[in-house]
């Protein structure tokens, strides 16, 4: 009998185990973002009136990570605000925190900007700067440009100027966000110096590489700068996802007359055994940069930066050897064309427990001293105002550790193209030419990016679908096993977008196009 | 006599009801356990599946879970979208192949290993096999692909290095950036990495043969294959059928070794992608990254009425051929 009862309290007592283990384990599931936000909110009041907002950066790959260093610091005395960083851990993290409505105050994105430009997601800026803050002044042309359907701005891009703008500033240059290829000095040297004047001639000194050292790789491509810098030579005016114009008339970037040739230019590549294979389906970011230092590679794709980012890595890891930047332009044929409305915006989202202080603290950095202290650093400690119109640097603006140490620039969450152009203007740097290089052959059309899809619009869902499309295609033209094929593979391309209804979609661009080009008329 | 006829009918029925109650107290610590576990099932499994409206309406997530009813009812629009999506034909391929190859090859591949490992007369080796070979199941699929980034690369990779290296083939083989080998990869690493988990289940089952069945073959002078073909196989009958069922009810998920999302995922890549895109994937492509939720709804229910229909039938015919069966 007694057995009986202790095998039934025995059993009762565990199925109570089971059932709390259970829920419990139910509750951290489902919650566990919650009450991660609860105690972001606990926190907001505390040290001495200063407040703290949550910011998501939904950037992967964002080099800082946490609100510190002198340039935090100096913009939380100035506005009283300190935030608490979380960045993304894949480029899936926003989509689901929007669709949980798991939202902190501000998020800080340029892949989802459509999506968060909605009433029922963010603050519309307009009618916060109409309460909080009317004397925060933005010009028309960024007005105009962020407008929505709806009548409201939700953000403004950093990163942006007007042609006008940048005429008008010598000194600034533009970001790092502009293409580059550097080369290793010392093999070029062991080549005989061969000059590299025109894609011809790198294509030889890349076959040379590949004849005198069969271990290297001659190039290798950052995943995210795969296609920028050739598509610059050869001339085409958008990228492959975008819009150009021709004629005044607007039509998708597959179908530009030099697009084909570009992509028999990359397949040749491929098939000479110039890159690799798995160039195109490398996992990070990372891989281009440690085949490089390790000096595994002749040629490295990326930015402006790429010598000088790359120089100093391998001087860090003890290696002997440097890289030097080719000319941004290296056929008579080269364009740029910036059809940019700028890079990433922030968001106050509807979940903000102090919109005004939000609007106050992007105002703070909106002015001119605020965009100074995030893009160059803290007066005086960083830099020096030079007279001539640009700032004097105390530190190599390419030196990411140093830069991203401090926090230098990464706080853009509000700024301009001009501004961020001058951090890159240091006399005699590798960058500073070859981006003035790239500002010579630019030509501004911002009016080209107003063609924007409204979120939930069925031009989005069709746009996202053949820009999907096209991800997976153009690979299979790049890695074809002949011209022949790799031709076939972009004309299948092609209709395959054509069939999926691309001309319903520049149809529908080009009514946009004419609606809106008038704000920069 | 009709009145009689009626009371006994109800005596009867309150005994059958008192009956009933008696049992069901006797067994009460065992309905405490049943019924977390429906309620488990009634919570997370069926619960949710309200959202299954989404596939039929025109949803947007900003209108929150209250919009899974208010919004507008659009019919089958996101099934005929799915169904002329250029790469239909090939993600069902895919899904398709994938599951069966997995059925084919990762399906006896336990069987064999369990029998192999019965005629192991060695214990401590036996053990040692037996250990090793499941171990990879409690490594995630994010680690597997990891390291096989370092096995298979075809640039660094520790396999093609020593292929190359030894002159068995003259150019790297592209195993984790070619279509050709998806299918391949994702099967073999798969049977690599379950295989020893479900050797146990096979393992218990042949423990389960009366021993003195071997005895009485071995003086009849049945050879060792002939013990496994008429003692050990017809044994462990009953166990493969019921784990047969299970797989081809989950063969759109991998079956028995599982994984085909994972795998997808994480193998996949832009130049693997037209062996390696199945359905889950898309779903969760066009789900997530685009938030067409009421697609991405679509998209899999189309997969779970597949699935349904698989274990109906598969069910069937194993009541039909074996005799045993899940339900």
């Amino acid at each position: 009998m007694k057995t009986i009862k202790s095998y039934k309290l025995l059993a009762a007592a565990l199925s109570a185990v089971l059932a709390f283990t259970m829920l419990s384990a139910c509750g951290g599931n489902g919650n566990g973002g919650d009450s991660a936000a609860k105690q972001d909110g606990d926190s907001s009041a505390s040290s001495g009136g200063v407040k703290e907002l949550s910011l998501f950066i939904d950037a992967p790959w964002y080099p800082v990570k946490e609100w510190k260093g002198p340039v935090a610091e100096k913009i939380t005395e100035k506005t009283g605000v300190k935030l608490n960083v979380t960045v993304a851990t894949d480029d899936k993290q926003l989509p689901l925190m929007i669709a949980s409505g798991d939202l902190p105050d501000l998020v800080f994105t340029y892949a989802n900007i459509d999506r968060l430009s909605d009433s029922k997601l963010s603050y519309p800026w307009n009618e916060l700067i109409e309460k909080y803050a009317p004397d925060f002044k933005i010009d028309k042309t960024r007005i105009a440009i962020h407008t929505m359907d709806d009548g409201n701005f939700y953000t403004v891009r950093n990163s942006f100027a007007t042609q006008e703008e940048m005429a008008q500033n010598k000194y600034s240059i533009g970001s790092d966000g502009h293409p580059g290829i550097a080369v290793r000095e010392d093999i070029l040297k062991e080549l005989g110096n061969p000059p590299i004047q025109s894609l011809d001639d790198f294509v030889k000194v890349l076959g040379m590489v590949k004849q005198k050292h069969p271990e290297m790789v001659p190039l290798v491509l950052d995943k995210e700068w795969v296609e920028q810098y050739f598509m610059q030579q050869f001339g085409t005016e958008a990228l492959i996802d975008g819009w150009y114009e021709r004629d005044s008339k607007i039509d998708y970037a597959i179908r530009q007359p030099k697009m084909l040739e570009y992509f028999k230019f990359m397949n040749s590549l491929y098939r000479n055994g110039y890159i690799l294979a798995e160039n195109f389906a490398f996992a990070n970011d990372q891989i281009d940069d440690q085949y490089v230092t390790s000096g595994k590679a002749f040629a490295h794709g990326y930015t402006v930066s790429a010598a000088e980012a790359d120089n100093n890595k391998i001087k860090s890891n003890g290696g002997a050897f440097t890289l030097k930047m080719l000319p941004s332009a290296l056929s008579k044929d080269a364009k740029a064309v910036s059809t940019g409305l700028g890079f990433a915006g922030t968001f106050i989202t509807k979940k903000n427990k102090d919109p005004e202080a939000s609007i106050k603290f992007i105002q703070y950095l909106a002015s001119d001293e605020g965009k100074k202290l995030t893009m160059f650093g803290v007066e005086g400690e960083h830099w020096t105002w030079n007279e001539a119109g640009y700032p004097n640097l105390k530190y190599d603006p390419s030196d990411a550790d140093f830069v991203n140490g401090n926090g230098i620039k990464w706080w853009y969450l509000y700024n301009d193209g001009v501004t961020e152009g001058m951090l890159s203007y240091v006399p005699g740097a590798q960058k500073t030419q070859a981006l003035m290089e790239t500002k010579a052959i630019t030509t501004y059309k911002p009016a080209i990016g107003l063609i924007q899809t409204q979120p939930d619009s069925k031009e989005k869902t069709l746009k996202t679908k053949i820009d999907e499309m096209i991800k997976n295609e153009k690979v299979k033209i790049y890695l074809a096993k002949s011209e022949e094929e790799a031709v076939a593979n972009y004309e299948n391309m092609v209709k395959t977008a054509e069939n999926m209804g691309l001309q319903q979609l520049v149809d529908w661009a080009n009514e946009t196009y004419q609606k809106k080009k008038s704000l920069f008329e | 006599m009709d009145l009689d006829a009626q009371f006994t009918r109800t005596a009867d029925h309150g005994g059958q009801q008192h009956q009933l109650w008696k049992r069901f107290k006797k067994q009460k610590v065992l309905h405490v356990f049943v019924g977390l576990g429906m309620i488990f099932l009634l919570i997370f499994s069926y619960t949710p599946m309200f959202g299954i409206l989404m596939a039929f309406k025109d949803y947007s997530i900003s209108n929150g879970i209250k919009g899974i009813f208010t919004s507008e009812w659009v019919g089958l629009r996101y099934f005929d979208e799915f169904i002329h999506d250029y790469q239909f034909a090939t993600i069902v391929r895919n899904t398709l192949v994938l599951s069966l190859l997995k059925v084919i090859f990762a399906f006896p591949a336990p069987i064999l290993l369990a029998i192999l490992l019965n005629e192991v007369k060695n214990m401590a080796f036996k053990r040692f096999v037996q250990t090793i070979s499941y171990l990879p199941h409690f490594i995630s699929w994010v680690v597997v692909v990891g390291v096989s980034y370092a096995f298979l690369s075809a640039d660094v990779g520790m396999v093609n290095r020593a292929l190359v290296e030894t002159g068995l083939i003259d150019k790297p083989l592209n195993i984790l950036t070619s279509p050709n080998y998806f299918w391949g990869l994702a099967v073999g690493s798969a049977i690599w990495k379950e295989m020893g988990w479900w050797t146990i289940i096979f393992l218990a089952a042949i423990t389960g043969i009366n021993p003195s069945l071997y005895e009485a073959a071995e003086m009849d002078g049945a050879g060792r294959l002939a013990r496994i073909r008429y003692i050990t196989l017809p044994g462990i009958r009953g166990t493969i059928v019921v784990v047969l069922v299970l797989t081809i009810g989950s063969i759109l998920g991998g079956g028995l070794v599982g994984s085909n999302f994972e795998q997808a995922y994480l193998y996949g890549n832009s130049i693997n992608n037209p062996t390696s895109e199945i359905v889950q994937t898309y779903a969760f492509k066009v789900g997530l990254s685009d938030g067409r939720f009421s697609y991405a709804a679509a998209i899999d229910l189309i997969q779970s009425v597949i699935s349904v229909i698989l274990i109906f039938s598969s069910n069937f015919i194993a009541k039909r051929v074996s005799g045993s069966s899940l339900f």
